[in-house]
């Protein structure tokens, strides 16, 4: 039981950072229909600019998170100027493998900055580690958790009530209608572009105590938080969530109790089961099939 | 397949059924989406070699109703026969194997093909060509190929496309791709043509090049089945019409009863339309 | 169209002139072992060409494929001592059910959804080479593998390899063309335009998609057993994600629904990063930037906007030389 509680915690832990990469899939796949196989890497940068920021020039810790979120949008914010934005044939599969060229290069770019050993960054908190029922949750846990839940409050917030999310929504149902009504809907793509790369980049500052850092992490998360987003629906803010969650429990069951040789197999067992049965993902309602 | 593979390059072998009595006949077809009756218990027959019109305002059903004898959807109720089966729910390949073509509303071709290769698409059911044949090329595969496209040439000509075979349909002037079409669907020689709205986007001429081409169809022995808004033409082409609104048969007849039909007036026109006038209706 | 003109047969004479000429001229170990690699890789190029490029039917779990074929192979002849010959129809045979199997229900999907379903399972398949050890050797690779040999003893050289890796691809190429030249490839390409007007033309649009997916997957374990006897050794890595995107980059940056544009971007890709070498750390750098580059300014890939403007001359100046009727 309390070795089952253990794998649970474990797993909301993971879960959470999967729910946080899984919302910035959503947002951007929302506004654009698209998919950025570059998403891990944000993760990567966010990771890697906290070492330097806090372990390497010891700044404050919220300065050192911020900046580093920061840096990350501007490179999202780069990526959609420089690559995406000139297109001039936007056909799903060009995009696909420029975003996949962006991966390498972000890659690429980690590499040259930070070479090839991983780093570790301590905890954001010295408190101690929670027990319940015999089982650990650590503090770190306990404030990846809290930031997935904030996140998802703070988004929704914002596409429910704001004007900005709202045009982004409608730009999300039909660009050309909502360009029509005269929503900026190229500053819409942007800002989806900027909020995705920085959530990405979050996900990134929160895993970092809680792994080795370094500049191939992130395709691997990057999978497996689109894994999660498809689960929860595509495009869904609090599918992503639940996505995340469910796949981060799931996975550490399965490791814990069956295999650990099944631990990355889980998420895209799971990938192909929902595609199967239930392509628009456990929240969905898109329509998959389009003619 | 089942006509295809005994005989695939003659007209397809016939259902049994008497010459001149019905080739298709609907008996009490339903069909609902999600709660909505898009069509309640429709009935009527389209005698063999015949032109038959449907008409109705918009939403009335008649392309629900293609979609149907097409094999898109399956009926929730009712049979639809044809040449004496039950083909309610029949897979769309296979139908047009049985010999059931259609075209559509909003022209579907195969944009990246050139006219004559769209054609050939058509031919399909009718040839049998498959991995292995393409991969060794014998002489009966090199047959095919050249009676596919000597066949494709002549449904080309028919339509008045015979210098077009080389261009990518895509590229096609809009009425010319309806053309192309309705080659294409004749190309697996069917016994039952539908015409979804041949005439939609089509300017005077061409619609009457069109009128021509359907009764030319008609007399090469396919029976024809045809949705459609322009009504002289409807009136010009057709032996019979079915009027359906809001899923329902409303009437059926020659055009000349049709046009002097009441309630099909007062469907089109409204109900406050009293005396029926013939060029109103027109 | 079937007419074997001599405008068809050229493409081929100067294929084969320029891989002959390089076979006997090129004295290089290393470069032999880069040139049949280029075959490999079009190969593989060829095979997803045909259903990402004609039947326009994604996939991104390719390397999949290229892995099974490669791994039972492997087995078969390293394991079992069969005779890498009679491994081949079985590695053939293998991938061909596997693709079966999990294209069944995958190629149901469609756009997006397909693309992430075939990443789903080349993501299983590296999972399943990398964890279960006993069989595959796990991430550390599996070893000893026979070199191919002729009537039993004689082994094949790097040259005489070569020419073997060549001679298949030239058979696949002549495959190939002829295949979306007949009735199944003009029903293939139409599925790529519109799924819903082939399958309203008669055409059983799932069942053709799963063939040509077998049939790709097929090809793709012929290469997998040309680099696995090749090279002596494999592992996990040279079957993973990476891999398979590589392989849809060589198809569309070739030009998607050419069968030498795939053969050029094959080429292209295994050079890259031979020549990137040079550039050492920032290797990956210039590769991604280059990857981005060609797609933002030539998105139809090297050779098809090349084609499509000799295509539309020559409809031009023959629609000039017409009489008018």
């Amino acid at each position: 039981m309390q070795e089952i509680l253990q794998y649970l915690f474990s797993g909301l832990t993971n879960g959470a950072i999967y729910a946080v990469i899984a919302l910035g899939f959503s947002i951007l796949f929302n506004a654009t229909e698209l998919i950025n196989f570059a998403h891990g890497e944000f993760v990567m940068l966010g990771a890697l600019c906290l070492v330097t920021l806090w372990s390497g020039l010891h700044l404050p810790l919220p300065l050192a998170l911020l900046l580093s979120a920061a840096a990350v949008g501007g490179v999202g914010f780069l990526f959609q100027r420089l690559a995406i934005h000139p297109v001039r044939k936007p056909d799903h599969i060009v995009l696909v493998i420029i975003t996949v060229g962006a991966s390498i290069f972000f890659r690429g770019l980690g590499m040259l900055l930070w070479g090839k050993d991983a780093f570790a960054v301590p905890s954001f908190t010295r408190k101690a580690s929670v027990e319940v029922a015999g089982a650990v949750l650590t503090s770190q846990s306990l404030v990846i958790i809290g930031t997935v839940g904030v996140l998802a409050l703070v988004l929704h917030f914002f596409f429910r009530r704001t004007l900005t999310g709202k045009a982004m929504e409608a730009c999300a149902i039909s660009r050309r209608a909502a360009w029509l009504t005269g929503i900026p809907a190229q500053g819409m793509v942007l800002l989806a572009f900027v909020l995705s790369a920085v959530i990405g980049g979050l996900g990134g500052l929160i895993i970092a105590p809680i792994t080795m850092c370094s500049y191939d992490m992130g395709t691997v998360l990057g999978l497996k938080g689109f894994c999660a987003a498809m689960l929860g629906g595509l495009g869904s803010l609090w599918g992503a969530v639940l996505g995340g969650l469910l796949l981060g429990v799931l996975e550490s069951l399965s490791v814990g109790l069956i295999n650990s040789g099944l631990k990355d197999a889980t998420a895209f067992l799971l990938l192909l089961m929902i595609l199967y049965v239930r392509p628009s993902g456990l929240l969905g309602n898109r329509s998959v099939q389009r003619f | 397949m089942r006509f295809a593979d005994d005989n695939p390059n003659g007209p397809p072998a016939r259902p049994t059924d008497s010459p001149g009595g019905p080739l298709l006949r609907l008996e009490g077809v339903s069909k609902t989406f999600g709660g909505v009756q898009a069509l309640k218990d429709i009935s009527f027959e389209v005698p063999s070699g015949t032109v038959m019109g449907l008409i109705g305002p918009n939403g009335a059903g008649k392309t629900t109703l293609f979609n149907l004898i097409s094999g898109i959807f399956a009926p929730d109720g009712g049979r639809i026969l044809y040449g004496g089966t039950d083909i309610g729910g029949r897979p769309t390949h296979r139908l047009v194997a049985d010999g059931i073509a259609r075209t559509f509303q909003n022209v579907e071709l195969f944009e990246s093909l050139t006219a004559a290769e769209n054609v050939m698409v058509g031919q399909y059911v009718r040839t049998r060509c498959g991995f292995w044949g393409a991969w060794l090329r014998g002489p009966g595969a090199r047959r095919e190929e050249r009676d596919s496209q000597a066949a494709a040439a002549e449904w080309l000509r028919f339509v008045g496309l015979a210098g077009e075979a080389r261009t990518p349909s895509g590229e096609l002037p809009f009425g010319w791709q309806r053309l192309l079409e309705i080659a294409r669907a004749l190309a697996s020689r069917p016994r039952l043509l539908l015409l979804d709205e041949p005439a939609a986007g089509l300017n005077a001429v061409e619609t009457e090049q069109l009128g021509r081409l359907i009764l030319e169809i008609r007399g090469r022995g396919i029976t024809i089945l045809l949705v459609e808004h322009d009504m002289s033409l409807t009136m010009e082409v057709c032996d019979r019409i079915v009027v359906l609104d809001r899923g329902e048969k409303l009437a059926e007849g020659t055009p000349r009863e049709i046009q002097t039909n009441v309630d099909v007036l007062s469907a089109y026109l409204g109900p406050d339309v009293g005396a029926p006038s013939r060029q109103q209706a027109r | 169209m079937v007419r074997p003109s001599l405008h068809n047969l050229v493409p081929y004479a100067f294929f084969v002139v320029l891989v002959g000429s390089a076979g006997l001229w090129v004295d290089n170990p290393y470069y032999f072992q880069i040139l049949s690699m280029i075959g490999i890789h079009a190969l593989l190029a060829l095979a997803l060409n045909l259903l990402m490029g004609y039947a326009g039917q994604i996939s991104l779990g390719h390397a999949a494929f290229y892995g099974i074929g490669a791994y039972a192979s492997a087995l078969l002849s390293a394991r079992y001592g069969l005779s890498p010959w009679l491994a081949l129809p079985c590695a053939m045979l293998a991938a061909g059910l596997v693709a079966l199997v999990v294209g069944y229900p995958t190629l149901k999907l469609s756009g997006y959804y397909l693309g992430m379903g075939t990443l789903g399972i080349g993501m299983i398949v590296f999972i399943v080479f990398r964890e279960w050890s006993s069989v595959t050797g796990g991430a550390s690779g599996f070893v000893g593998i026979p070199p191919l040999g002729l009537g039993g003893r004689a082994l094949l050289d790097v040259r005489s390899y070569y020419f073997l890796v060549w001679a298949v691809v030239l058979l696949a190429l002549c495959g190939s063309q002829r295949l979306i030249r007949s009735r199944v490839g003009r029903a293939l390409r139409s599925i790529h335009d519109s799924e819903a007007a082939a399958r309203a033309v008669g055409i059983p649009t799932s069942r053709l998609k799963l063939q040509v997916f077998v049939l790709s997957a097929v090809m793709s374990a012929v290469a997998g057993f040309l680099y696995a006897h090749m090279v002596g050794f494999i592992s996990p890595d040279t079957f993973s994600f990476i891999v398979s995107v590589k392989l849809v980059t060589m198809v569309v940056i070739g030009g998607m629904a050419s069968i030498w544009g795939a053969l050029l971007g094959a080429a292209l890709l295994t050079l890259l990063p031979e020549v990137l070498h040079a550039f050492a750390e920032f290797e990956m750098v210039v590769y991604g930037l280059i990857l981005m580059t060609v797609m933002i300014f030539l998105p139809q890939g090297l050779t098809r906007g090349i084609l499509d403007i000799y295509a539309l001359r020559r409809r031009q100046s023959e629609r000039a030389a017409r009489p008018a009727d």
